[in-house]
């Protein structure tokens, strides 16, 4: 019931951006902003980027609305064009240590009252995370992102549900061999 | 089964899916892969307790300050494209109007002019002539480039 009040209220959304509406486009970028930088920000360790990125994301969304032909939900069809638009993004050289002693310091968000083992191994995940291959990053930020359920995930990414799984589970591991090798 | 073996096992472990018999057996005699799969949960726990980034204030604000510059670019273009699709109309017309008006007979003009614009005009007529059939594959080639270019451009944005 509500997730069909949603996609009648997501229709009316399209379809007003669609007539140039300007004050529903801004309610588009009100509704979706949370998820879209929330992705971003976590792939991209540059803050003034990751905003300039989001905006990117946006401007495409604004765009794209014509060709939106409504068979997917919106968020996850937004989700594809910042998944898109990452994946073009490139790789950044791998030049932080796991280990804590590096210069560049991750962004934290709200941090404040975490005790510093947690702290410390949530600092040397994010460093790990930004060495993984872009679309085992996507894949680890969306599926632990709030408000993205493991079918839309799928759907975003165009992959059948088992293959976001074994992806996922590969990139953990991934994300699990690097913390084991260089964060003892 | 293996360290090796089970090591691809160990998210879907950690994430509570129940172990093969053996890989069960094998996990309680091997402290290595007992700390594999602690290191794994402790990924899962700390993955899932991360705070969601929230964007910064003023960012709607500048999202759509970008939709208006950008729309304001397409206008510029399509204004800049009407403006030239305008000016060639006009010509047209009045050359077609001063060609009607000639033959008519209302325009007189006299022979050494005519003859000036004949020899003016006649080597660039021939030329075209001559190579009639590389304009047209030209102007189709463009025109479906240019088709080509605006679909990409639609489907790329997404």
């Amino acid at each position: 019931m509500m997730s069909e009040m949603n996609s009648t209220s997501e229709h009316e959304l399209v379809e007003r951006c669609r007539e140039g509406d300007e004050q529903a486009f801004r309610e588009l970028v009100e509704r979706y902003k949370g998820l879209v930088f929330a992705l971003v920000a976590r792939s991209i360790s540059d803050p003034a980027r990751a905003e300039d990125m989001s905006q990117e994301v946006f401007l495409r969304v604004h765009r794209g609305l014509p060709y939106f032909r409504g068979e997917s939900r919106l968020s996850t069809w937004i989700y594809r064009v910042a998944v898109n638009l990452l994946m073009a993004e490139p790789r950044p050289a791998p030049t932080e240590p796991l280990d804590g002693t590096g210069e560049g310091r991750p962004r934290e968000f709200g941090a404040a009252d975490r005790s510093f083992e947690e702290l410390t191994l949530r600092d040397r995940m994010e460093k790990a995370i930004r060495r993984l291959p872009v679309n085992y990053r996507v894949l680890i930020h969306g599926h632990y992102m709030k408000g993205l359920r493991y079918e839309e995930l799928a759907e975003a990414l165009d992959l059948p549900m088992g293959t976001v799984k074994t992806h996922l589970h590969r990139a953990k591991r991934q994300l699990r061999h690097l913390l084991e090798t260089e964060f003892r | 089964m293996t360290c090796h073996q089970l090591d691809e096992l160990i998210e879907a472990i950690a994430e509570g899916e129940r172990p093969p018999a053996d890989g069960e057996a094998h996990m309680a005699t091997c402290p290595r892969c007992t700390a594999s799969l602690a290191v794994a949960r402790a990924l899962d726990r700390t993955l899932q307790a991360r705070d969601v980034p929230a964007p910064p204030p003023g960012f709607t604000a500048r999202v759509m300050q970008r939709v208006g510059q950008e729309r304001w670019r397409t206008e510029q273009i399509v204004d800049i494209g009407f403006n030239i699709a305008i000016t060639l109309g006009v010509g047209l017309i009045i050359i077609g109007g001063l060609a009607l008006a000639y033959s008519f007979g209302w325009l007189t003009v006299d022979r050494p002019t005519i003859e000036a614009l004949g020899a003016a005009v006649q080597p660039w007529l021939s030329r075209l002539a001559d190579d009639l059939r590389t304009v047209v594959l030209a102007a189709l080639l463009l025109t479906s480039a240019l088709a080509l270019w605006w679909w990409v451009e639609g489907e790329s944005s997404l």
